[in-house]
């Protein structure tokens, strides 16, 4: 079973580094916060499986503030980008 | 041997590899939202269904239910949150066979 | 005491009693000084945030209390079709073969967390985006579209949920 972890916490790590593609060559704002969100979601599994495989219960803290702080700032982005014309 | 966690972890790698591939290929920002709000939500959810399999009963066990109501409260509104700000913004949905002609492409005006 | 003071009354438990499960949920334990600290945390949190939790409008005991049979049989069905679409649109992905369009339809669900959680459960099915949500008035993505009128697109895609979002809060 801890085998199991282990290479999905591997899997992970290599989709993070695959899904910040779409960040980097994104055309428009909209795309890279695509890419934002879904980097956010896997990091999330990542820091669940990270905790449970620790057997840690003070770490699933962390996940939850860094669930909570990815949609403030995707609130606080999408309110900046929003008045600007042309940028899109 | 957990024959549940087993499951949904490979359930949740599945969607993931076929999220980012979508992500990836797909023609425009819309349809990409599409693949991400797919990939996000189904594997991640399948992820923290696994790790309850795996815990049981226990203080763990509370904590990922926060976890799990929270995102998926949460995953539906950001999803919506960007493309209401693409829409917003003007962006043209993305036609099969469709020719551009100038306008904004949007149905209201 | 009138109305109007019985009603701020009764949002400010609505606040305290979610704010407290969730504390319960968190902690997993009920020793006396857990309890404590959550009850006086909770009635703090509470006391700041009431008038912003709770509508003042929405005034309904079926506006706030799902019945739980048919809320729960919402959510098993609700995940059920995840899954089920999820492998739609992943073979739609392999293939390669899509035809977006947006569409436009009305819903009749009447009250805000209704309407909410029927345009929450249209995006968490995956295939479907909710792109605006105007009173009644509802834009949706539709990544295989069938057809683009608006009541056929409205019956296939809002389907089931809204025959059992109205049973759950009226």
């Amino acid at each position: 079973m801890a085998l199991t972890l282990v290479w999905t916490i591997r899997f992970l790590v290599v989709s993070i580094v695959v899904s910040m593609v779409r960040v980097v060559i994104g055309p428009t704002v909209a795309d890279r916060m695509i890419g934002l969100n879904l980097v956010a979601a896997q990091t999330l599994a990542l820091l669940v499986l990270i905790s449970v495989s620790m057997d840690r219960t003070i770490l699933l803290d962390v996940a939850l503030v860094y669930d909570i702080f990815g949609f403030v700032g995707l609130l606080v982005m999408t309110r900046y980008f929003s008045g600007r014309k042309g940028e899109l | 041997m957990n024959i549940g966690t087993v499951i949904f972890f490979v359930l949740g790698a599945v969607f993931n590899i076929m999220g980012n591939l979508g992500v990836i290929i797909f023609p425009d920002a819309y349809t990409r939202l599409q693949a991400s709000s797919t990939c996000s939500t189904t594997s991640v959810l399948s992820f923290l269904i696994g790790c309850m399999f795996l815990v049981g009963l226990g203080p763990m066990l509370g904590r990922l239910l926060v976890i799990t109501i929270f995102f998926f409260v949460t995953s539906p509104i950001s999803a919506h949150i960007i493309a209401r700000f693409a829409w917003q913004n003007g962006m043209v949905a993305w036609r099969r066979n469709f020719r551009m002609t100038g306008g904004r492409g949007r149905a209201d005006g | 005491m009138n109305l109007r003071a019985r009603w701020n009354l009764v949002r400010f438990f609505i606040t305290f009693i979610s704010l407290f499960s969730g504390w319960l949920l968190f902690t997993w334990s009920l020793d006396t000084g857990s309890l404590v600290a959550g009850v006086v945390s909770c009635i703090a949190v509470s006391l700041v945030t009431w008038s912003i939790f709770v509508d003042e409008t929405e005034a309904g005991r079926r506006a706030h209390l799902p019945r739980p049979h048919y809320f729960l049989l919402f959510l098993g069905v609700l995940v059920f079709n995840m899954y089920v679409a999820s492998f739609k649109v992943l073979w739609q992905i392999v293939r390669g073969n899509i035809n977006p369009s947006m569409v436009h339809f009305r819903t009749h669900l009447r009250t805000d967390i209704a309407r909410v959680v029927l345009t929450s459960s249209i995006t968490l099915t995956p295939g479907t985006i909710t792109v605006d949500l105007n009173e009644d008035h509802l834009v949706v993505h539709w990544l295989d579209a069938q057809t683009t009128h608006s009541r056929y697109a409205g019956k296939l895609i809002k389907g089931i949920y809204e025959k059992l979002l109205r049973r759950v809060w009226l």
